[in-house]
């Protein structure tokens, strides 16, 4: 395995990790009815989640190859 | 509605344990693309979801009486008077009770501009972090827009000869509907210990 290899599936599980934590709390949000809810959704949960998805596509940049790693055909 | 986008964050939820759990899986193509739903284009989905159920929600009366400092507002709509115009219009349901205070204040804190929602928070903090304003005064003054987006137009507000008189003061604010003189009595907090309640029969109510 690459080393940048481990770096995405880290960067996967981090992104896994806050998405996760995001919407759990994202449901506790939605099944508690009072006016902090919507504090604790906006600045917590949605930022977790949007942390989570921005984690996600960074590691996107990881997996693409560096146009002069490519071998050039003659 | 709420239960829907519940069942989707789950979906969601299950979506990224796997990707926890096995991040190696996303070297083929099909898990590529799994990925890409499951850590990106859901968690955005269930965000979109939740701020339209939050601002639903936002609308209740019930949501908005839930702060201790808001709870003698919401008991002015009981009393037993109708020169009460927040109390007349909740109990003849000119407003529809679930939604009462939205109806009469869709300009005030989160519902308003950008400047609103920060106002919005700052009452949060007051709520819970140091202590609210007593009374609560709605910066600017209540505006006349809140009452002309529903009477404007009304045959019985625009045949009153007083209101016909003062048209143009009142669409351009240059006269208040409460401050005048004419309909001066709102929530009245100050004074309800005083005042008689209305006991509705239904719950519904």
């Amino acid at each position: 395995m690459k080393l940048s290899e481990i770096g995405i599936h880290r960067l996967l599980q981090v992104s896994s990790a806050l998405v996760i934590v995001g919407l759990l709390l994202e449901i506790v949000s939605l099944l508690w009815f009072h006016p902090l809810s919507f504090v604790l959704f906006a600045f917590v949960a949605a930022s977790l989640i949007g942390l989570g998805v921005l984690v996600y596509l960074a590691s996107l940049v990881f997996v693409a190859t560096p146009p002069d790693a490519t071998p050039r055909r003659k | 509605m709420i239960w829907i986008l519940i069942c989707q964050i789950v979906l969601c939820i299950a979506l990224a344990c796997v990707f926890l759990i096995y991040p190696s899986v996303t070297t083929g193509t099909a898990w590529k693309i799994l990925a890409f739903i499951g850590l990106c284009a859901l968690p955005a989905l269930c965000i979109v979801g939740g701020m339209n159920i939050h601002m639903q929600r936002s609308e209740q009366r019930q949501f908005c009486i839930s702060c201790h400092a808001m709870a003698p507002y919401g008991q002015s709509l009981y009393v037993d008077d109708p020169t009460h115009i927040p109390a007349q219009h909740f109990q003849n349901h000119r407003v529809p009770p679930d939604t009462a205070c939205y109806a009469c204040h869709a300009d005030y804190t989160i519902y308003g501009p950008l400047n609103d929602k920060i106002r919005g928070l700052t009452r949060i903090y007051m709520q819970y972090v140091s202590t609210p304003p007593n009374p609560i005064v709605i910066p600017g003054g209540y505006k006349n827009d809140q009452c002309l987006h529903c009477h404007l137009g009304a045959r019985d507000f625009e045949e009153n000869p007083v209101h016909s008189a003062m048209m143009d003061a009142l669409t351009t604010n240059r006269m208040s509907c409460l401050t005048s003189g004419c309909h001066d009595t709102a929530h009245n907090v100050a004074n309800l210990s005083h005042e008689k309640f209305w006991s509705p029969t239904s719950e519904a109510q």
